[in-house]
């Protein structure tokens, strides 16, 4: 075996070959010779005999290398030869990129939001699109959370779930006096953070032995952003007090960076046990003072993830024999509750439930426009695959395989679709957070978070998107690039023009024209809503009104205190000149979430099966119709009068009095009981208001006294000529004046607050606007190409007729009414397939039917004017050719 | 797909009987490549003409898995060479190829003569 090679190599030894093939050539040449063959033509022969040297090696070369690498190389040639080619022609080029960057962009920045809500909603959370949440639902279908007695009682007797955990919104004041802080809290069960799998960055989390006793765990986790904007990111912060609406409470640590708390659209910036509720005084909406042993008091958001083989379903059969459990003290509940498990996306808390609809019609625009895109694209790459016939067939020629073409071509579409891919994802990095921090600013400074991280869902979508877009618009052309026909190619020259191809064409435009108008009547619709809900009548007047929200529990006022400050603080505004009126209410219109739910109960009423009795209800100070001017239907409004040593009244809403007593002015004079409170005689009868959002539909409302029902946490609103800075200039500068260390919470007009509730479908009706008029653009420049195109290859025919004597204008008759019959099959189509989808806007739309005629018809005016300007240009421009000219081009 | 990997193992099939012929012409004793060419003509009477373009390839890939080594000569007529040398792993795979072979052959006696074949 001495001297034998073992080969250790990793590659050919290229000399060592060399010199192999050359003794090769030699014992061959000396073997001829030997038979008697001349030296030279012995040598010769051998050459010939040893066939492609070049090849050889090749071939030797390769079985040292690794079969993936081959593959890689032959991509990475293929990806450069298109680079190459591409680059030659750069107009071409650039305009596919920029189109399917747009394409591939728009929709990879719907895909983000679709994300933030429903894939990914909880940030920080491993699989947070899994999370089940455990939810109650009354008779009438009003979705709320668990109380705390049930959701303990739930949690030691289910078994579907790994664990559950509990959570409630509450707004808190951050610090002491006027330094203090509105920030983000959520009440959180002690299991929360182990649930969830949320570390520490800092310190420790919450532990279930930080939730045993009610009141003994004066502790807190603060959020990641809370932590870096309020206590300058202080590494010394665990141990420090910080004051949680005036509640000393020591801080143990700082959540994980990446976690923003489960409600989506909040960014949580601070965690308190549960069990400290009563004694931080934490306002949760709609519930009580003994909010922990409280039955009805259903304010816990509860959810988990489920064990290895439960579904939601099964989860949800569970829950159902549990909550027949719940049931068999029907006795102290005000309102029996069936138990539900829904998915995350599907949850009453959070953004989902009003954002969802419309970022899926966003969606299904989306992908739309990356339909007109790829058709657009297809159109080009088409018309370029005509004029590199010749190149193709010369490849085939030379012995090229169809599938090797095929490939070559289908690389050549990566190439010029995966920069669309990475303008997706700067769009996501760069514009939606610009687009959402502008909002959020105007909504509520530091509280909104949404999860639009370019996580690999993201970043997965926009290769995907973009690679299903190459193979949509490259597959029909490079199909038929591989098929070309070598012998017409040869023999024709290159310019022949076959008929299917400019069927092909046509058939694009075509459905680019559809899509189109059926964008544009989407979005038409969407901005004719917008216009509606902001001049909708919401039932009030907001101009010249502003609202200062005051919360008293910092300064430790009990009642006797707060009332004398709200009553001196109404006096003092009052006295201010250009104030006409001031008033006190516990919430303002248009929130977009339903705040203050109670259970009323009517005197002589029995509710139906299917009615819950729970209705919205508010807390107003005196002359609160007149400050918002809400139209009295009957009776009087509140006055000072109606105080606590006077008889207990209520107002109520038209819904609500034709709903119980069948008229307004019968109402008058009836009673009802509200929350824990008790007989309120009717005295007014107010009009409907829009209470949450601009579309919601009419529903009964409930109005009681402020100086019947004492609330810490109230909104100053006054109304007056003064102007809305002058407004509120006065009105904080009166609070500080009564009490400089008093936080104010917010101060802002009405008329903001409500453009705030309408910023969701504004955001949709932008979206859809540019949706649509990029997806017109495309449309145009399609027709465009197409029409410039068949007037190009036309020059000839044009230059012959016009040489015959044609009017110019009789063959621009003929294009334009080529272009235009395209533009209107395609138009049809689009308003046809308008009629059977825009239903699905139902959701978002506001004041305008979906099959409204004005929106259709303003999109096909728009579609049809385009398509004429489209078509008209390059009409012109070919005819103005020289007939001469024309002539002598082959 | 299907196309790639039927065309993958077509190739492996004429490589590996490309192999095997190697190999057994090796079990003779060390040789250069030409005259394995010449040996695998010769057995087969003229019929099977092997390409250098298949036959080095075909060595560095015996090389590479380690069935021969090679090491420079001289052959009887004073040329240099380079000679390979089946290695004992190298005769296992040929034993190998050789049943599989075998095998390939009865089968396709099998169903061309089915009379001929001997009844099981």
């Amino acid at each position: 075996m001495r001297g034998f090679h073992w080969l250790k190599r990793r590659r050919l030894d290229e000399e060592d070959f060399q010199e192999e093939i050359r003794s090769h050539l030699a014992i061959a040449t000396d073997e001829r010779v030997a038979d008697g063959a001349d030296r030279a033509a012995a040598r010769d022969a051998s050459i010939k005999d040893f066939g492609n040297i070049t090849l050889t090696t090749e071939a030797a070369r390769s079985v040292w290398r690794p079969r993936w690498l081959d593959a890689l190389r032959d991509g990475l040639n293929d990806a450069r030869f298109a680079i190459r080619v591409l680059g030659k022609s750069p107009a071409f080029s650039l305009t596919v990129i920029a189109v399917l960057a747009l394409g591939i962009g728009l929709n990879t920045a719907v895909f983000t939001l679709l994300k933030s809500l429903a894939l990914s909603p909880l940030a920080g959370v491993e699989g947070s699109a899994r999370l089940g949440v455990v939810l109650t639902e009354t008779r009438a279908g009003r979705r709320g959370g668990l109380s705390y007695p049930d959701y303990q009682y739930i949690r030691d007797h289910d078994r579907a779930f790994r664990g559950l955990t509990g959570s409630a919104l509450a707004f808190v004041n951050v610090g002491l006096g006027s330094r203090a802080e509105r920030a983000v809290g959520e009440l959180v069960t002690g299991n929360y953070f182990q649930q969830l799998g949320i570390r520490a960055q800092i310190g420790r989390t919450l532990l279930p032995s930080d939730d045993v006793a009610p009141g003994q765990h004066p502790v807190v986790v603060l959020g990641d952003a809370l932590w870096r904007r309020r206590f300058a990111a202080d590494p010394g912060i665990v141990g420090r007090t910080v004051h949680l609406n005036a509640a000393p409470m020591t801080v143990v640590g700082v959540a994980d960076a990446a976690f923003h708390g489960t409600m989506v659209s909040f960014d949580t910036g601070v965690y308190v046990p549960l069990m400290m509720a009563p004694q931080v005084g934490l306002s949760v909406p709609a519930a009580g003072p003994d909010i922990l042993d409280d039955k009805d008091a259903t304010f816990l958001m509860v959810l988990g993830r489920l064990r290895p083989g439960q579904t939601l379903a099964s989860a949800g059969a569970q829950m159902s024999l549990l909550s027949n459990q719940l049931k068999r003290d029907a006795a102290v509940r005000a309102v029996e509750r069936d138990v539900r498990v829904l998915p995350i996306w599907q949850s009453p808390y959070g953004a989902q439930t009003y954002m969802l609809p419309a970022v899926v019609v966003m969606g299904a625009m989306g992908v739309l426009l990356l339909v007109i895109v790829c058709a657009n694209v297809a159109g080009l790459v088409l018309v370029r695959g005509v004029s590199r016939r010749g190149e193709l067939a010369m490849r085939l020629a030379l012995g090229a395989s169809s599938g090797r073409v095929l490939r070559l071509l289908l690389v050549e579409n990566l190439v010029l679709a995966v920069p669309g891919a990475a303008v997706g994802l700067a769009l996501v990095w760069f514009g939606l957070p610009l687009l959402f921090s502008t909002t959020s600013a105007v909504a509520a400074p530091g509280q909104i978070f949404f999860n639009l991280a370019l996580d690999r869902y993201v970043i997965a979508f926009s290769v995907l998107a973009a690679c299903a877009s190459a193979l949509a618009f490259g597959f029909v052309p490079a199909w038929r690039g591989a098929r070309i026909d070598l012998l017409a190619v040869i023999n024709d020259g290159l310019s022949r023009r076959t008929g299917a191809r400019g069927r092909a064409r046509a058939a694009l435009v075509v459905a680019q024209v559809a899509v189109s108008t059926l964008l544009l009547v989407g979005s038409g619709l969407v901005a004719r809503s917008l216009d509606a809900a902001r001049a909708a009548d919401a039932g009030f007047d907001a101009t010249n009104v502003v609202s200062v929200a005051l919360d008293l529990k910092p300064g430790g006022y009990d009642e006797p205190r707060g009332r004398a400050l709200f009553h001196g603080l109404l006096e003092s505004i009052l006295a201010e000149p250009g104030v006409e009126s001031a008033t006190l209410a516990a919430s303002q219109p248009m929130t977009l979430v339903d705040f203050g739910a109670q259970r009323v109960w009517i005197e002589g009423y029995e509710a139906r099966p299917e009615e819950d009795l729970i209705f919205l209800s508010n807390t107003v100070g005196p002359a609160y119709f007149t400050t918002l001017k809400i139209r009295l239907i009957t009776g009087r409004e509140f006055g000072t009068r109606d105080d606590r040593d006077t008889e207990q009244v209520a107002m109520v809403n038209e819904t609500m009095a034709r709903r119980f007593w069948g008229d307004p002015a019968r109402a008058i004079g009836q009673r009802l009981r509200h929350a824990s409170g008790g007989w309120r005689t009717v005295v007014g009868v107010a009009a409907d208001l829009k209470y949450s959002r601009i579309n919601e539909e009419p529903r009964p409302y409930v109005y009681v006294p402020f100086l019947q029902s004492y609330r810490p946490v109230m909104m100053v609103h006054a109304r007056g000529p003064a102007g809305i800075s002058a407004l509120l200039e006065r009105v904080q500068a009166r609070v500080r004046e009564l009490d400089a260390g008093l936080p104010i919470q917010y101060a802002r007009s009405l008329r903001d607050q409500i453009s705030s509730s309408l910023t969701i479908l504004e955001i949709a009706a932008r979206m859809l606007f540019v949706l649509g008029v990029a997806g017109m653009a495309l449309a145009a420049l399609g027709i465009y190409g197409l029409i410039a195109f068949s007037v190009s290859q036309s020059t000839h025919e044009i230059g012959v007729r016009m040489a015959l004597g044609a009017q110019k204008l009789s063959i621009i008759r003929g294009f334009v009414v080529r272009g235009l019959r395209l533009g209107v099959c395609g138009s049809v189509l689009g308003l046809a397939a308008a009629v059977a989808v825009t239903r699905m806007l139902g959701s978002v739309l506001y004041g305008v039917s979906a099959t409204d005629p004005g929106s259709f018809a303003r999109a096909l005016g728009v579609v049809l004017g385009a398509v004429l300007i489209a078509t008209i240009i390059p009409v012109w421009r070919g005819a103005r050719t020289n007939p001469l000219a024309a002539l002598r081009q082959p | 797909m299907t196309l790639h990997s039927r065309a993958a193992s077509r190739a492996d099939l004429l490589h590996g009987t490309l192999d095997m012929l190697i190999l057994r012409t090796l079990q003779w004793g060390p040789q250069h490549g030409y005259a394995i060419g010449q040996a695998i003509r010769a057995q087969s009477s003229e019929v099977l003409q092997v390409e250098a373009g298949s036959l080095y390839p075909a060595l560095q890939r015996l090389s590479r898995k380690g069935w021969v080594v090679s090491r420079w000569g001289v052959t009887a007529a004073n040329q240099r060479a380079k000679f390979y040398r089946i290695t004992p792993e190298g005769k296992r795979q040929l034993l190998r190829e050789e049943t599989r072979w075998d095998e390939l052959v009865a089968a396709i006696a099998r169903v061309m003569k089915p009379a001929a074949a001997p009844k099981e």
